[in-house]
């Protein structure tokens, strides 16, 4: 099995995927950053030069939005920022780490080389949560560097600092909302033997249910019980605990009926154990012949 | 072709895979010793390919077992096939990794000393200056000799080849001839499947002959060779007077060639038969006794029902 997963790190950190992928979420990270302290400036100027009205309430929200870019916010906007494309990100290279597989039939060639399919599986499994900590790693530090860099342009002030200990336990909250998502697209990716159709559904199930079960709860809030026991409630709950109320949930008008954040974990760690599980089953019963 | 020691590398015993309907290997039993190398032949479709995915573990038999150094492939998968380096019929590598790396790859699964021998068998493959090149820039031969480098990493006890020469050039064929009796002479077993009949003659000591499944012949090649029939090559004018006076000894098989005809008889026969021609007034310029190869023995066995040339009235 430790062979299997060497052999598995050795071809990962020889491939351009997730390293151009690591590059995005660093480049998104500064341009996002640039973005939010370009546009909001704009705005404020133009307040300033009476271009704009100004808007009911006065200047303050916007200012607010401006403090966003500070470092001691990082762990409520950066990381939030890093995991909400870091998501969809992840599941398209899970897919890809597994349904290339069967692409190019190197999952033959390694069956053929003595590894046994639940090796295949693990190792895929482990270099994968291997790889989404790494890229939490890098997106949370590229969220902070750009926070410090745009706050210096900006002549915002740095507050208090980066709450280091706040990043990282955001960073891994957030990333453990990957997870099941990233098991789903490698289970399809093993069933259909196909990169596209793991990446296709994960990404549909990530939005859409979030959609639909958004829809449902707004409608009627006794359809929380229901949804609440789908992917993205579970995801939501996790990831507003940890952000507080200045994260990505906090306008959320369902949030009140978001799970228990503990059931919450257990439900999406229960998620993963059945999408590999499916996977493994599918792995095991099948014939490997031409192709894959 | 010394065989070095009698160990039973592959044991195959009753053999079966069916898909749906289909019998596609059917109570198969094959046996491979250390220093011999084993040819499996059969049309396409006979079952090959099947056969070796079921010994690796790919694929997973209806019935019977196959042991790999004594370990059995369906119960302790791993152990048995740690023995074992196999080239399966289409090669396939990380096309974004060098043939280097793609070995190291195979290697750190293999473990052992693996890694130590990328560069020897790259160098021994003659892939050692295109090492560094991307998979996906190598043409097809190159890409046999890499598949047939991965087999060699893990030194394995049995060395299983499926169509090894497919898109090499004749003296890449050559090469890989030689380098499959060397692995013979290093007291590897060798399990050969090919379409290539010369180079199954040239490299085997024993042919297995599958077809729908069924093992059809088997033995050392004089063994199987001498199961097919033999015949004369008789270059003649009047081909119908001729085919007409041998039938009258009793010939029954009579083929219509473009110089003359081709009789079926046996060895013995060739001056009775020039006789019964000569007397009667048709003179043959040649009548040459003719041994059928391993091509003929495959066609009659796996052919039967192919129709065959009209024969000479």
């Amino acid at each position: 099995m430790l062979r299997l997963l060497r052999s598995e790190l050795y071809r990962l950190v020889r491939r351009w995927m997730p390293w151009i992928m690591l590059g995005l979420i660093v480049v998104i990270a500064f341009v996002f950053y640039f973005l939010i302290w370009v546009s909001v400036n704009a705005q404020l100027q133009a307040v300033k030069n009476g271009t704009l009205p100004v808007p009911a309430g006065g200047t303050a929200q916007l200012e607010q939005t401006l403090r966003q870019i500070a470092p001691d916010r990082v762990a409520q906007f950066g990381v939030s920022v890093v995991a909400g494309l870091g998501s969809v990100m992840l599941i398209v290279f899970a897919a890809s780490h597994v349904g290339t597989e069967f692409g190019w039939g190197t999952f033959r060639t390694l069956l053929a080389h003595g590894a046994s399919r639940s090796g295949f599986l693990v190792s895929k499994a482990v270099s994968l949560v291997l790889y989404a900590v790494v890229f939490m790693i890098v997106g949370s530090i590229a969220a902070i560097a750009a926070s410090y860099t745009v706050s210096a342009v900006a002549g915002i002030s740095p507050g208090s600092g980066v709450d280091f200990a706040e990043v990282a336990r955001v960073a891994v909250k957030s990333g453990y909302t990957f997870l099941p998502y990233m098991a789903l697209a490698l289970a399809i990716a093993v069933w259909s033997k196909s990169a596209g159709a793991g990446i296709a559904t994960g990404l549909v199930v990530y939005f859409a249910e979030s959609i639909v079960a958004g829809i449902l709860v707004s409608l009627n809030k006794d359809y929380a019980q229901i949804v609440n026991w789908g992917l993205s409630r579970n995801a939501s709950a996790l990831t507003r605990t940890v952000s507080g109320q200045a994260g990505p949930t906090s306008q959320d008008p369902t949030a009140s009926t978001l799970p228990d954040p503990t059931q919450a974990a257990i439900v999406l760690g229960i998620y993963c154990a059945i999408f590999l599980v499916l996977a493994y089953w599918r792995l095991r019963s099948r014939d490997v012949t031409v192709g894959g | 072709m010394t065989v070095q020691s009698q160990e039973v590398v592959l044991h195959t015993k009753g053999l079966v895979k069916r898909f749906g309907s289909i019998t596609a290997v059917d109570g198969l039993d094959l046996e491979v010793r250390r220093g011999e190398v084993v040819g499996l032949l059969g049309p396409n479709g006979a079952g090959k390919s099947t056969t070796i995915g079921m010994v690796l573990g790919l694929i997973t038999p209806t019935a019977g077992t196959a042991e790999v150094l004594g370990r059995d492939v369906g119960v302790r998968r791993e152990d048995a096939l740690a023995g074992v380096g196999a080239m399966l019929e289409v090669t396939s590598f990380y096309p974004y990794l060098s043939g280097r790396d793609n070995l190291a790859a195979v290697a750190l699964l293999r473990g052992g000393g693996a890694l130590a021998r990328v560069d020897p068998l790259l160098t021994r493959l003659g892939l050692a200056q295109r090492g560094a090149s991307k998979f996906r820039t190598y043409s097809l031969g190159m890409r046999q000799r890499l598949g047939i480098a991965s087999t060699l990493l893990a030194d394995p006890a049995l060395v299983i080849l499926d169509e090894p020469a497919n898109g090499l050039d004749p003296a890449g064929q050559r090469e890989i001839r030689e380098l499959i009796r060397e692995l013979a002479s290093e007291n590897r077993g060798v399990l050969l499947a090919s379409h290539l009949l010369y180079e199954v003659e040239q490299v085997c000591d024993r042919v297995l002959v599958i077809k729908k499944g069924k093992l059809i012949a088997s033995g050392t090649l004089a063994e199987v060779t001498r199961g097919g029939s033999s015949y004369f090559e008789i270059v003649v004018g009047d081909k119908a007077r001729a085919a007409q006076i041998l039938r009258g000894l009793g010939v029954k098989e009579i083929r219509e060639t473009p110089t003359g005809l081709d009789v079926v008889a046996e060895a013995e026969r060739g001056a009775e038969l020039n006789r019964a021609l000569a007397s009667a007034g048709v003179y043959a310029s040649a009548l040459i006794p003719r041994a059928s190869s391993l091509e003929d023995v495959f066609i009659e066995l796996t052919e039967p029902e192919a129709p065959s040339a009209p024969p000479a009235s």
